[in-house]
């Protein structure tokens, strides 16, 4: 009866949640969920459009007019020009963009999306909730996770419809150069298919991330430490000649604590977005009307707390990392440079769900098996970073006494 | 915060705000309706800036009842942090206090947002504007109007105080806007796509990388053509404008002298003093 779910499963992220509360007491780097709550200013700002009866009805399918115009000021900014009345889209989270993207896209014809392995858990599962096929280029842990090109190269044909890609990348914490993400460009603007780019860990890039001296060298004294990062974080909207087959897609979820907030939005030339909408439109309607208005208070007045989730997390990471550095008979890894997840490949263990389900029964640590981000995350496990110091130093302690005993 | 506490910090900015402008003399440029706003006062700033006037903007949305006052006086908000705002407050008195001729001759171009009846008259007791451009009335900002007939006469008291030698830009693609030149002491100049504008977009192409537009002045006749790196109408308009301000501001003499009395502080003596 249900021919089109049936191979569609749950996000392997949920399911080590659903898991993880049967057992007391289990502490979790599972969920990529931020430890902080919305900042204030956000709140406050929804009560008061609550309070002023405007948030009870639909909004434009597109968003509030007023919310979109601040997302076109913001992506200014950021050296992204989009026009806020034909070509921003106001949606349910980064999943919905990413889901009623893939919908338009794909058809008959060209079925096929590229996804890097490791890569987020649910891209698969959208890609096949549209009616396409996933298709996995592996990621090469030994270079600190870039992209495998040759391989790339080879996976591409006429049935490509997009590349959908994690940028900065869940699980691996790492970003793409900005030569790689040309590469890619070009490759898409010759064999004719899109490039989907979510960027929702794009405000946690780390101070040390820096890649070339040649780019140190360029940066003037007067810059500050996030000046830095948009200095070497690049976004391949940011070239107006590619806006035709690039869709950016942006979460308010991860870099304003807002997770269960559920607002992201999409942007691209209009010819594309005039088609997403439809999708949209079909889908939710419009996003949650008093997240909209949040989602106004978040881009306006909320960048000092974001630099401070950013300075935090990178606190955390060095923390973890240090307690990764304990254990290196037992794991090795990447240090991340950006997003709040570390992926430590399990030396003595082939099978991550093995590995996984005994840490959750007897150390009572809930990590993710790193094979739910694609074939090649196998052995490896995802731990979030996003939790609570105590958090982390709770979890990585019972993992020392789990493994070590 | 609590209502009375806003009512105080309102009182004591909107009366410091009004001393700071009347001791600085500062020209002001107001840009009211319901959109486009954040773009032409970007470029009206960039404009004044090209010519050399020192000029400054309302930051972020800073632009209805307490905003507009923290604009004009150019300091942060107190979010809700009652501690916050005491040292905001104290700083606007110091800023009226102290305030002397280092901010005269500045341009303050400023976004009005209205959100309810009657909410013009007060933001008009603080700021009496020089120039006001008007965008458009238009459904989607209407928040506590009746209808757009009701944001119209709001607009209708900004044209109505502009002084007979001030000038009022007017969007001519919006009847009502449109309208609003019948009710202007002052020099009216009009901008759009439509037949009849003053300065009038005659066509416009989307390019790769922004759009490309031609247009038409009507006096003196010429035709211009730009090209933007932005995409949207509001831009073109943006762009409309900006060029209305070109051809309309000049520095007055006296400013120019003093600028170049100023700028030539900085510059090295072609004899160097013994």
């Amino acid at each position: 009866m249900f021919l089109r779910t049936k191979n569609i499963k749950v996000s392997p992220i949920k399911q080590m949640e659903l898991l993880a509360a049967r057992i007391p007491d289990v502490v979790s780097l599972a969920q990529g969920v931020p430890s902080f709550d919305t900042p204030e200013i956000i709140k406050k700002a929804s009560i008061k459009a609550l309070k002023r009866g405007v948030v009870a009805k639909y909004s434009l399918t597109p968003g509030l007019p007023e919310l979109r115009e601040t997302i076109e000021q913001k992506l200014a900014e950021e050296e992204m020009y989009y026009d806020f009345e034909k070509e921003i889209i106001v949606t349910a989270g980064s999943i919905e963009a990413i889901t009623a993207s893939l919908i338009a896209l794909i058809n008959n014809k060209k079925n096929q999306v590229i996804l890097f392995s490791p890569s987020y858990a649910s891209y698969p599962e959208a890609v096949k909730v549209a009616g396409g096929q996933p298709v996995f280029v592996n990621l090469i842990e030994s270079k600190n996770w870039q992209i495998d090109f040759k391989q790339l190269v080879r996976k591409v044909n006429s049935r490509t419809a997009a590349i959908l890609l994690c940028n900065p990348n869940n699980p691996t914490g790492t970003f793409f150069p900005k030569e790689d993400l040309l590469k890619i460009a070009e490759l898409a603007h010759r064999k004719k298919f899109v490039i989907i780019s979510d960027e929702v860990y794009k405000d946690f890039v780390y101070e040390d991330s820096i890649l070339k001296t040649s780019d140190v060298q360029n940066i003037n004294d007067d810059f500050g430490a996030s000046d830095v990062q948009r200095l070497n974080f690049f976004s391949l909207a940011q070239i107006p000649e590619l806006r035709k087959i690039v869709i950016r897609v942006f979460s308010l979820s991860k870099a304003y604590a807002m997770t269960g907030w559920r607002i992201g939005f999409l942007h691209s030339d209009e010819e594309n977005a005039k088609e997403i909408l439809k999708i949209h439109d079909s889908l939710v309607t419009c996003a949650p009307v008093i997240s909209q208005y949040a989602a106004i208070s978040a881009l306006d007045f909320s960048d000092k707390e974001v630099e401070e989730f950013r300075q935090e997390y990178q606190r955390r990471r060095d923390l973890i990392c240090r307690h990764l550095d304990e254990l290196s008979d037992f794991f090795s890894y990447q240090k991340p440079n950006s997003s709040y997840f570390v992926f430590p490949k399990i030396l003595k263990t082939k099978s991550s769900w093995k590995f996984a389900l005994n840490l959750l029964e007897k150390a009572h640590v809930a990590v993710v098996p790193g094979v739910a981000f694609g074939p090649s995350g196998e052995s490896h496990v995802r731990m979030s970073f996003g939790r609570r110091k105590e958090d982390i130093n709770g979890a990585m302690e019972r993992i020392k006494k789990f493994l070590i005993k | 915060m609590h209502e009375v506490a806003k009512k105080i910090i309102q009182f004591i900015l909107k009366w410091c705000s009004k001393i700071y402008l009347w001791r600085t003399k500062a020209h002001t440029i107001v840009i009211a309706g319901t959109t486009g706003r954040h773009w032409i006062k970007e470029t009206v700033v960039e404009e004044l800036e090209e010519k050399g006037f020192s000029a400054r903007a309302n930051t972020k949305n800073f632009n209805a009842e307490i905003g507009l006052p923290l604009s004009i006086l150019d300091l942060p908000s107190g979010e809700g942090n009652l501690f916050r705002w005491l040292k905001t407050l104290w700083q606007a008195v110091k800023k009226v206090l102290v305030t002397r001729h280092q901010a005269a001759g500045e341009y303050l171009v400023l976004e009005m947002a209205i959100d309810r009846p009657d909410n013009m008259k007060y933001l008009l007791s603080i700021v009496k504007p020089k120039t006001a451009v008007f965008t458009t009335v238009t459904m989607i900002y209407r928040e506590n109007f009746e209808n757009l007939d009701g944001i119209f006469l709001e607009y209708k008291k900004l044209i109505k105080s502009l002084p007979w030698n001030g000038l009022a830009i007017l969007n001519f693609d919006d009847e009502r806007i449109r309208n609003l030149a019948q009710f202007s002491h002052s020099r009216v100049i009009t901008y759009g796509f439509d037949e009849g504008a003053d300065f009038r977009v005659r066509n416009f192409k989307k390019v790769a990388d922004g759009q490309q537009l031609k247009f038409q002045i009507n006096h003196p006749k010429k035709i211009l053509e730009v090209k933007i790196n932005r995409f949207g109408n509001h831009h073109i308009y943006a762009a409309l404008v900006k060029e209305i301000i070109k051809e309309n501001y000049r520095m007055p003499t006296a400013d120019f002298f003093s600028q170049m009395y100023a700028d030539s502080q900085k510059l090295t003596p072609l004899i160097p003093r013994k």
